[in-house]
């Protein structure tokens, strides 16, 4: 079950075209991570989703029904380009942002007392925001952000500007929304977070989506069937369907990199096995900033 | 609608809740006669204390006493001009006044000359135009006596005249009119939308500025449907203008009320010395208490003659017209650009119009069913100042009619062109605009 599906998408302005035709699902409860350089047409895709702007041409589902104003409290949006105001108290604040996604008055103030005090933040719902540190005021950002408790959370970079203690903080609140049953879109283009994220990814350059799936499954699409391999002997009198290189002598153990030929790790290994012995033997599969690298830089 | 309402509400008690506002609230009706009296005061005080010399050379020897005007202090001197001259330099006179000899005794000669003054510095019109009138009542006293009339005679020549004026309605009724109060009322009411207009006008533009500038307004427009923002935007901040308005109202109200009861009871005499100061002091000499109580039977009556209802459910329908009319304006304006200091550009072509309405107002007054004044009270620009201006005077209800249809047009315009321009302009940061980029925002499918 997808709990978002956009269906060819296009959307012009003036003088260039943020999205072309690009169509994305997104499994319900997954982290889906939206990755692309600057400018490629995330914001905008986001955007779309939230209703602030309208795509010219494409359809966008939530939950199977057509998106629609009474969506936006399904969506929690965490904008690369955030605030808050900076006159307002922090309890207000929140209370206002709960009651425009249609929060009851009671029942926001429940959650803002059960967000602040899990944030350690309680004694500053008196402050004005400030007041507050600027890592504090990314915290009540991220709570505006899921205090309606959001079937589908888009956070736009929301690691930037945050310290790594609070960054691994948000990084649990995430995973924890995600368990209870939440999705979130991760937008991003710091990679390392991604790996660490997502389930699901999709790339998007120049407008267009380039590719998209199972973080898995793309990452073995790109794999090249190289293995890094220690071992001690001399490798020598490999058959034709692999080639060592690379090798270097450490602490007494030597070190290739084999790159296979379409065999499975396990004929690879046999070989090895044969001829020396083995005391390590890893895949080398190429992290999501190696082939959104590749990606782009091919496209150029 | 919900929004909207949310909106209203936070942009409503933010600025209610403030200090200033209640300050600024309560002080401002206290202030304005406050500065009032304080000039006054200190304009009268300098008066009487500033005495600078001024030299008399008076050859007729006729106007010895002549001059009672405490701006100066008149110092008759004797001999020529020219030392006269000398001698003024001399002392360090503020000035001197020559008075050359003259023929009073032929019935025929009326025009009088070769009065000179001369002074260091430019003399004010008013101790000029107090000079010349005493030197005139002087020589028409000399005249009077050697014309043989007896003074009881002359004095029963000065009759008063009082013109009371009606309107006449289709009915037969006629009503006391009143061209003052109407010019008072006409220019207060059309002052107040002008003034409205800018003071609630900025602030609508500050708030979607400051909404910008600290970047939350993504945030509110994925809740908040642009629109919706600006109309709970400039809604919230109208209601805390009406707010102000209802209280200094209430206020002004509620001490114009005792001001004029204290008076009715003839009791405080400062209240008029301090009108007295207003009316030649003849008139005030020759009322009597009970002529006091009679003025302020007039004032009551000169009021109870103004149609009140009208003018008031008038000026509650124009400045919401204008309000919404500027106040979305305001909006868009803010929405476009990144500071204050870039808005001062676009600031100018909004201001036109509502300076041109305050600057014809004093024809429109001299002359609210002339052809300016008629046109300006129709365009929605213009109109909710000027016709203002012109309803205490009585408007033909079809103009009336006509003038509130084409403002309802034109602030529905206005805010669906501002709305159109702000739900673009939110989310532009850093962009170079002008009228042109303004204009491509406006056409642009979002």
């Amino acid at each position: 079950m997808n709990i978002l599906e956009a269906n060819n998408i296009t959307k012009n302005y003036a003088v260039h075209k943020a999205l072309d035709d690009v169509s994305i699902s997104i499994p319900k409860q997954s982290i889906f991570g939206l990755l692309g350089p600057n400018g490629a047409g995330k914001t905008t895709l986001i955007r779309i989703i939230n209703q602030i702007i309208m795509a010219d041409e494409g359809e966008i589902f939530i939950n199977g029904e057509r998106l629609q104003p009474k969506h936006i409290g399904v969506i929690g949006y965490l904008p690369e380009e955030r605030g808050l105001y900076k006159k307002m108290k922090v309890g207000e604040q929140l209370m206002y942002l709960a009651e425009l996604k249609g929060l009851s008055n009671s029942e926001a103030r429940k959650r803002i007392k059960h967000w602040l005090d899990r944030m350690g933040l309680t004694e500053w719902a008196g402050k004005k925001v400030e007041d507050l540190s600027k890592g504090m005021a990314q915290k009540i950002q991220f709570i505006a952000t899921v205090l309606h408790e959001p079937d589908l959370l888009i956070l736009d970079e929301p690691f930037s500007g945050f310290d790594p203690v609070n960054a691994n903080l948000i990084k649990d609140e995430i995973f924890e929304l995600r368990d209870k049953g939440a999705t979130v879109i991760f937008s991003t283009h710091r990679m390392e977070s991604v790996e660490q994220l997502c389930d699901h990814i999709a790339l998007i350059n120049k407008s267009q989506k380039i590719l998209d799936g199972p973080k898995k499954e793309i990452k073995d699409s790109f794999k090249l069937h190289k293995y890094s391999v220690s071992y001690k002997g001399d490798l020598v009198g490999l058959s034709s369907n692999f080639s060592a290189s690379e090798t270097k002598e450490e602490d007494g153990l030597n070190h290739s990199i084999i790159q296979a030929n379409g065999q499975s790790p396990n004929e690879v290994l046999q070989e090895l096995i044969s001829k020396v012995e083995v005391h390590s033997f890893i895949e080398e599969v190429p992290s999501v900033n190696d082939i959104f690298i590749q990606i782009v830089e091919g496209e150029k | 609608m919900n929004q909207i309402f949310l909106v209203l509400k936070r942009e409503y008690l933010t600025r209610v809740k403030k200090k200033t506002f209640l300050l600024a609230t309560i002080l401002t009706p206290l202030i304005f006669p406050a500065i009032i009296l304080t000039i006054v005061y200190f304009a009268t005080r300098e008066k009487e204390s500033r005495s600078e010399e001024l030299l008399v050379l008076d050859q007729s020897g006729l106007f010895t006493d002549a001059f009672d005007i405490t701006s100066y202090d008149f110092q008759f001197i004797e001999g020529e001009l020219e030392a006269a001259k000398q001698e003024m330099t001399d002392r360090g006179a503020f000035g001197l006044l020559y008075i050359p000899k003259m023929e009073v005794n032929d019935p025929e000669k009326i025009n009088y000359a070769g009065f000179e003054l001369y002074t260091k510095t430019n003399a004010s019109v008013s101790a000029i135009n107090r000079m010349e009138s005493s030197i005139r009542s002087r020589l028409e006293s000399i005249k009077l006596q050697n014309s043989g009339l007896e003074k009881e005679v002359i004095d029963n020549l000065r009759v008063r005249v009082s013109l009371d004026s009606f309107n006449l309605s289709e009915t037969g009724e006629a009503k006391k009119s009143n061209s003052e109060l109407s010019f008072a009322i006409g220019y207060g009411t059309g002052f107040l939308i002008y003034m409205f207009i800018f003071i609630y006008g900025s602030q609508i533009m500050q708030s979607v500025l400051d909404e910008k500038t600290s970047r939350i307004v993504e945030v509110i427009v994925s809740s908040v449907r642009p629109f919706n923002l600006m109309m709970g935007k400039v809604l919230g901040v109208g209601a805390v203008g009406f707010t102000q308005l209802l209280i200094w109202f209430v206020l002004i109200g509620t001490l114009s009320t005792a001001g004029l009861s204290i008076m009715a009871g003839g009791g405080s005499e400062a209240i008029m010395d301090a009108a007295s100061q207003q009316m030649p002091a003849e008139a005030m000499q020759a009322m009597e208490p009970t002529q006091q109580q009679a003025m302020v039977a007039e004032i009551q009556e000169m009021i109870a003659s103004i149609p009140v209802v009208k003018i008031l459910a008038c000026f509650l329908f124009f400045f919401l017209g204008a309000y919404f009319l500027y106040g979305a304006l305001y909006a868009a304006i803010g929405s476009a650009v990144d500071s204050i200091q870039d808005a001062q550009q676009f600031m100018f072509p909004i201001i036109l119009p509502i300076l041109a309405a305050i600057m014809s107002m004093f024809f429109v007054l001299d002359d609210p069913n002339g052809g300016l004044a008629v046109t300006m009270s129709m365009i929605p620009f213009t109109s909710p100042i000027i016709m203002m201006a012109r309803i205490p005077f009585g408007v033909p209800d079809w103009q009336l009619a006509l003038s509130m249809v084409l403002l309802v047009a034109g602030f529905v315009g206005t805010i669906w062109v501002a709305g159109r321009v702000y739900r673009v302009g939110i989310l532009m940061y850093g962009a170079k605009v002008n009228w042109k980029t303004i204009g491509k925002w406006f056409t642009m499918k979002v």
